[in-house]
């Protein structure tokens, strides 16, 4: 199929790594550590499936990051004022939503770049809670607020369970509905798009509102790990996420990709950092392991094209 | 059309010039310009070379991990290498050229997006940067004749303007005047139709990412000059400025629109931003804010020729030239809205700051004790929670004497932020600089200049160089820290056994001292403690939390987990907690209020500190003592208000010893 | 029908929505519309298949097919097996033997456009536009359009049909309305009115004539091309010669061959074997610049995409062939450079408000001048021309022909590509035919007729 070709040369890079970590440290198949590794890189993945989203529509989006620590700031916020927990996330994930839904009005109807207008977006929130929480963290939760009141057991199945759910409902929604067969259409050319009455606009905004909509809901369930909230934006998740995308073989111009390719890639690059660990590599090349296997599998990516 | 676009953002500058000009003092001087331009240069140099790359349709988002690369090549081969500083510095224009061919061989030779090359390489090259130093080395120490170039003066303007100036001629005319410039924008709109009228297209490509690569090598060559030290971080985020810059000048990130002047412009709008608010000592963060708007109002501008969309060819000129006015007229109302709202919110403070800023800044020797002494305190990091806490102290004791205190620095950890806000208090003329340096070779030079226009300088939790300074506010010592630290790491493992680290960014040079004077307490005091693993955290507690968990499962007989970063600790708190293993214990370096909840759970054993806010507190002390003349070399003692008197070393003033807090004594503390 | 600008594709693009009216009003079965938008003009029946192919790309042809064609709603599911069974049944009517798994990049132009065919036929249509369908088709294949075209309109389904090809429309039409300037001049029964009135009605003028060959001493060979193969354009053992001031006509149907071979002599495609002289000089082009070097300048068939570079100015698109020209040691010599460009709009009498204005904003047939007058700047020894005056008006292609006539007799030797038969016919002085990728037959002008022609690029024996 496809999805999976696209997605090759990262699946053959995962193998690989996990069957070098089979050979030499077979205790990272444990299930714990398994368990744990899915749960760190979940906000990654959650905002991956929405990321995919946008970038099959030939967009992108920068200002998840920010996005993100927004709204993990506002749950938490609004917990320690006294609303219940799960109502917390919910506003965040809306507020999300509502970011989203700015930069997609803004790149739909004004027409403007999308890398640029999330770039001033990024900007104008980063610095902006900067000034509201002076970097300050939200301590004094309730008890609840942690796992939602669940206990650690019971929140962790929660956060996989939503995570895995989030996948499911993303691939499903690109592959068999109209909808989701429109934002590959709109990727692949807009105008015709427009011609066949999908309305590119609408389906522009929806990507951006629905990727802001899975950061909100990621940011709040990672928050929901922890029992304090800090008041600043962790950098460089929006480049994560993009290059877990674009590793899972989604074409930046839009219209290629799959759901499938992107957990595959958010599964690449989330396991290198811990697997490096697990067979005693320094730390100090994981990033620039990264770097090459990015190159490297868009590299093949070309290679395959022009023998084809 | 081009010239509407740079019309506004012209009166952009100047909106931003007229207000700062009222607004902060200090602002419309020869000095303050020569410190503007400046700051420029090595953003300056990326953005320059980056509009022809964006006018082709394409981006480098490599481009300041490539100026970190480059730095770094040039530290290492000058210092461990032995190599003259021609040599080397020659040697990181080659490594620049180097990444730019990696970049120009897959983006014009294998056609691949470069977008995804550049965020690739980025990663490459950052990652490379780290691997070759172990992200600790930090070059410094660089020849006085090399360091002039980045922060000496040449006719009272700064060494570097003639190197800026000549590029951006350079790449003037090679945009605008030149046959390949043509080529260039040609490539942008339509890169198959170039082809076919003869434009050999990859060529063109790849020399223009070789010149980005060859601009980010002399970027480096600046900075490493400018800051007098090269570490893997060097130039962090400069491609998102750079590209913000570029962007501003009204390019069209899709290709063919783009001028050198409206690069110049753009950039100049956002460093007078900055530089202008923090001369009106406003909020950093309103820099940020604002620029974001302001892209945002010349994407709206700049839309029409950026966005090839069906209509625009049906739409009449004459609509889109009254269109374009609209849009002008927007801009306009904006750009006044925004000075508007910064004259307001200032207002208050420019009241209060007039006379301070009236007052010559050479006499600070002979202050007058009628008005109110102002000091400008920075933190290494603005948003860390344990500078927030120390503010706190700093605020207190300012209210207390009634001092101004400005309170500013750089948003993230980052050298050349703390020089350009120096300088800017220099140019503002205030009486006291207290500074918590992150770079001793990079901050000191500036300093020494603020104390021979008369300013008094202190440094606080973190030292520069002696004589850059009258007195240093000394919370510990790095190696009084460290020992600590690893005296607890031996106590609570009962003298024997493993333990792992947790540190910032594996090249925050505070952590890596510390470690350093670990190691030694260690093999001097612990022959049998052993150092199991250090794994970085960036700094964010989640990160902290994941490796806590890896380090537990891949090293199972580490029994002490040890956060250096104050988000650290809670982190692998958490992480200890929810793995259930009550036989590791864990320590470091942290603040009280964050780690509460779990040293009451008996997760955190024990966390090291000072008191923050008695630091602050202290500093301002000192630093309002300073300015009346009360305090001076050859004192004993300071007489520190509620923290009673305080003992003074030389041209120390000792806080204390680190304290060790603990479940028993934690509760007594609030910061 | 009408010249190109006359307002028809903006008509079609009112009707499906896709540009709304300043006034007026439009009445489909009898329901005023009221809201221009592409989902109410689906909603009404009204379906078009527009001059440009518009698949998706990325997409496989199944989805192409079904795209805008199922019932939508948020909560409908797509049924893949359904949809490719409904795809290769709507591909089966147009005679298209397409796998549906394959993506739309994958195709060719004429398969492209049969989808484009399918796609629009199986929607439950009341009024189809069509929009030049027949551009790239093959004569079977615009005879098997035509065919089903007949039974939607025995079915009751009215058909726009828009085409710059006269002979046509009396197979197909029974009303014509004549567009000229963006407003009806004319609409007269089928059968009242002829080819020559047609033209008159449209271009507001007699045409004079519409070929002016003129007669040139043909001189020594400019272009000798010998064994020459390629692989990757599909074109094998190809020989021919071009002498100065000759024009030699590349007759035969899409796909056999004719751009891929000039896009070998410009150095767009890998030469396997074979010998390529200009000039008798021998030269391996390996790209356009190359080859612009040796003497050749080639008009591409694509002018929007290849032709010009739209959103630069026309001055800009003049010289960018020959910068080096307008430009002392790399820089431009702005002065030079206008005046050259000046000289070339005034040559060609381009219709543009200013030397500063961009390309696209000038009408097809100037756009085609400004794509043929940046060869100009310098004299070329060979001018390959592909498909120079597809998508032009009346008028203007007549300017190019002369111009075309004028620039052999300054002694160039021109390679002439055009599917229709009268130009190539009318304008060469010697006419080849390719099919498969080779060159099957040669005519004299003289000795010439369409049919034999015709036949050859079939690979029939010509008819007796």
């Amino acid at each position: 199929m496809r999805p999976v070709r696209l997605a090759l040369p990262a699946l053959l890079a995962l193998l690989a790594l996990l069957a070098v970590l089979a050979l030499l440290a077979p205790s990272f198949f444990a299930p714990d550590n398994l368990r744990d590794v899915v749960i760190s890189n979940a906000l990654v993945q959650i905002i991956a499936v929405g990321m995919t989203m946008v970038i099959l529509t030939g967009q992108v989006d920068v200002a998840v990051g920010a996005t993100a620590g927004v709204c993990a700031v506002l749950s938490a916020t609004l917990a320690r004022e006294g609303v219940p927990p799960v109502l917390a996330a919910m506003v965040a994930t809306l507020a999300g939503g509502s970011i989203g839904l700015v930069s997609g009005v803004l790149v739909a109807r004004l027409r403007l770049p999308s890398i640029v207008v999330t770039l001033a977006l990024l900007v104008i929130l980063r610095d902006g809670l900067r000034w509201a929480t002076d970097g300050a963290w939200v301590g004094d939760l309730p008890v609840s607020f942690q796992w939602f009141g669940l206990g650690q057991g019971g929140g962790q199945t929660l956060l996989i369970g939503l995570t895995v759910a989030v996948i499911v409902a993303g691939a499903w929604f690109l592959r068999t509905t109209p909808l989701g067969r429109a934002v590959y259409a709109t990727g692949s050319d807009a105008e015709s798009a427009q011609l066949l009455g999908l309305r590119p606009d609408r389906v522009v905004m929806a990507s951006f509102a629905a990727c802001g909509l899975l950061t909100g809901l990621a940011a709040a369930l990672n928050a929901s790990r922890f029992a304090e909230v800090p008041g600043a934006i962790t950098a460089g998740i929006e480049m994560k996420v993009i290059a877990a995308v674009v590793v899972g073989g989604t074409s930046i111009t839009g219209g290629r990709g799959s759901i499938g390719g992107t957990v595959i890639g958010v599964a690449l690059l989330g396991t290198i950092g811990t697997g490096l660990t697990f067979l005693g590599v320094s730390a100090y090349w994981e990033r620039a392991l990264q770097g090459a296997i990015i190159l490297a599998a868009i590299l093949y990516e070309t290679v395959r094209r022009r023998r084809a | 059309m081009r010239n509407r676009h740079e019309l506004a953002l012209a009166i952009v500058v100047a909106a931003e010039v007229a207000v700062f000009a009222v607004v902060a003092p200090n602002f419309a001087t020869g000095a303050n310009a020569a410190e503007i331009v400046r700051l420029a240069v090595e953003v300056g140099l990326l953005a320059l070379a980056l509009t022809p790359v964006i006018v082709s349709g394409g981006i480098d988002l490599s481009c300041g991990a490539l100026l970190g690369l480059s730095a770094i090549t040039l530290g290492a081969l000058w210092r461990d290498g032995g190599w003259p500083m021609p040599l080397a510095a020659a040697a990181a224009l080659g490594v620049g050229l180097l990444g730019g061919a990696l970049n120009a061989w897959l983006i014009a030779y294998r056609g691949l997006p470069a977008l995804m090359v550049t965020l690739g390489s980025l990663s490459l090259f950052r990652g490379l940067a780290e691997g070759l130093t172990g992200a600790v080395d930090n070059y410094t120490g660089l020849p006085p004749s090399f360091l002039a170039l980045g922060q000496g003066y040449l006719a009272g303007i700064p060494r570097q303007t003639p190197v800026l100036l000549l590029v951006a001629a350079g790449v003037a005319v090679l945009l605008h005047r030149a046959t390949r410039g043509r080529a260039y924008y040609a490539i942008g709109w339509n890169a198959e139709a170039a082809r076919h009228a003869g434009v050999k297209v990859a060529n063109r490509l790849a020399e223009l990412y070789l010149l980005s690569g060859l601009a980010a090598g002399l970027a480096a060559v600046i900075y490493v000059a400018h800051l007098g030290q090269a570490k893997a971080d060097a130039g962090t985020g400069y491609e998102l400025t750079a590209i913000t810059a570029v962007v501003l000048g009204g390019a069209a990130i899709t290709g063919g629109v783009g001028t050198i002047g409206g690069t110049i412009l753009g950039l100049l709008a956002m460093v007078v931003l900055q530089n202008g608010l923090r001369l009106a000592a406003l909020p950093a963060e309103l820099a940020g804010i604002l620029t974001g708007v302001l892209l945002m109002g010349a994407l709206a501008l700049g839309k029409a020729p950026g966005v090839r969309s069906p209509q625009s060819a049906v739409r009449s000129p004459q609509s889109e030239l009254e269109m374009r006015n609209t849009q002008l007229a927007v801009l306009c109302g904006v750009i006044l809205l925004g000075a508007g709202i910064v004259a307001t919110s200032n207002w208050w403070l420019v009241r209060s700051l007039r006379p301070a800023a009236l007052a010559p800044a050479t006499t600070g020797a002979t202050t007058p004790t009628a008005r109110r002494v102002v000091i400008g305190m920075m933190p290494k990091a603005k948003g860390d929670p344990y500078f927030v806490s120390c503010r706190k102290g700093a605020e207190e004791a300012a209210a207390a004497l009634g001092v101004d205190l400005i309170w500013d620095g750089p948003t993230e950890l980052d050298p050349a932020k703390q020089n350009e806000v120096v300088e800017a208090w220099i140019t503002r003329g205030i009486d006291v600089v207290a500074v918590s340096v992150e770079n001793q070779a990079a901050i000191s030079t500036v300093l020494r200049k603020a104390r021979s226009r008369g300013i008094k300088v202190l440094t606080w939790d973190a030292d520069s160089e002696p004589d850059a300074r009258d007195f240093l506010v000394n919370q510990a010592t790095p190696q009084g820290i460290g020992g600590t630290l690893a005296d607890e790491a031996a106590r609570l493992l009962g003298g024997a056994g493993e333990f792992a680290i947790v540190t910032a960014s594996l090249s925050a040079a505070n952590q890596n001292e510390w470690i350093k004077h670990i190691r030694a307490r260690l093999a001097s005091a612990h022959p049998k403690v052993t150092l199991a693993v250090i794994r970085p955290s960036d700094g964010d507690r989640d990160r902290a939390f994941a490796e806590t968990q890896t380090i537990l499962k891949v090293y199972p007989k580490v029994r002490v987990v040890m956060g250096i970063a104050a988000p650290a600790v809670p982190g692998i708190a958490e992480a200890v907690k929810q793995s259930g293993r009550t036989d590791v214990k864990v320590t470091g370096l942290s603040l009280p209020n964050m780690c509460k909840p779990y040293v009451h759970a008996g997760i955190i054993s024990s966390i090291v500190l000072w008191n923050t806010g008695d630091l602050g507190y202290l500093t301002v002390v000192a630093g309002h003592a300073l300015a009346r003349g009360q305090l001076t070399r050859g004192a004993t003692s300071i007489d520190a208000g509620r923290l009673g008197s305080i003992a003074i070393d030389k041209d120390q003033i000792l806080l204390g010893k680190p304290f060790v807090f603990t479940r028993e004594n934690i509760d007594d503390f609030d910061f | 029908m009408g010249e190109n600008g006359a307002g028809k594709s903006t008509l079609v693009r009112i009707l499906t929505g896709a540009t709304s009216p300043d006034g007026g009003t439009v009445v489909i079965g009898g329901h005023t519309v009221e809201r221009f938008a592409p989902l109410e003009a689906r909603r009404l029946g009204v379906v078009a298949i527009h001059q440009h192919p518009a698949l998706f790309p990325d997409l496989s042809v199944a989805e192409n097919l079904a795209l805008g064609a199922e019932p939508g709603g948020v909560f409908a599911r797509v049924d893949w097996p359904a949809r490719r069974a409904r795809a290769r049944e709507a591909l089966a009517r147009v005679g298209a033997d397409i796998d549906v798994d394959r993506d739309a990049s994958s195709l060719s132009l004429p398969e492209q456009q049969l989808v484009e065919m399918a796609r629009a036929l199986s929607v439950r249509a009341r009024l189809l536009i069509l929009d030049e369908p027949t551009a790239s088709l093959t004569p079977r294949e615009v005879d098997r359009l035509f065919d089903l075209l007949k039974d939607l309109r025995a079915s009751g389904v009215a058909v726009i049909y828009i085409s710059h090809r006269l002979e046509e429309l009396p197979r197909l039409a029974d009303r014509v309305t004549v567009l000229r300037d963006g407003r009806t001049v004319a609409t007269e029964a089928m059968a009242a009115v002829d080819a020559p009135s047609l033209i008159t009605l449209m271009v507001g003028r007699e045409v004079a004539s519409v070929f002016p060959k003129r007669e040139v001493a043909i001189g020594v060979p400019v272009l000798e091309v010998e064994g020459l193969s390629s692989r990757e354009a599909g074109v094998s053992d190809i020989s021919l010669i071009v002498g100065r001031g000759e024009i030699v006509g590349l007759a035969g149907l899409v796909g056999a061959g004719r751009t891929e071979l000039a896009r070998v002599l410009f150095g767009l495609a890998a030469r396997d074997s074979g010998s390529v002289r200009v000039a008798g000089r021998e030269i391996h082009p390996r790209s356009p610049e190359q080859a612009i070097a040796a003497g050749i300048a080639y008009l591409p068939e694509d002018r929007r995409r290849h032709g010009v570079v739209l959103d630069l100015p026309v001055s800009s698109n003049l010289t960018l062939a020959s910068l080096a020209l307008v430009s002392r040691h790399g820089l431009l010599d702005r002065a030079a450079e206008r005046a050259t460009a000046t000289r070339l709009v005034d040559a060609l009498s381009v219709k543009t408000a200013s030397l500063d204005t961009p390309v696209r904003q000038l009408s097809g047939g100037n756009q085609q001048k400004v794509a043929l007058g940046r060869w100009l700047v310098r004299t070329p020894d060979l001018l390959i021309l592909d498909e120079p005056t597809q998508g032009v008006d009346v008028g203007a292609k007549a300017e190019i022909h002369r111009l075309v006539g004028d620039l052999a007799a300054r002694g160039m030797g021109v390679l002439l590509i055009s599917s229709e038969l009268l130009e190539v016919m009318g304008m060469s002085d010697r006419i080849l035919v390719m099919r498969h990728g080779r060159l099957v037959a040669e005519f004299n002008r003289a000795t010439s007729d369409a049919e034999s022609v015709m036949a050859a690029a079939f690979g029939r024996a010509p008819a007796a």
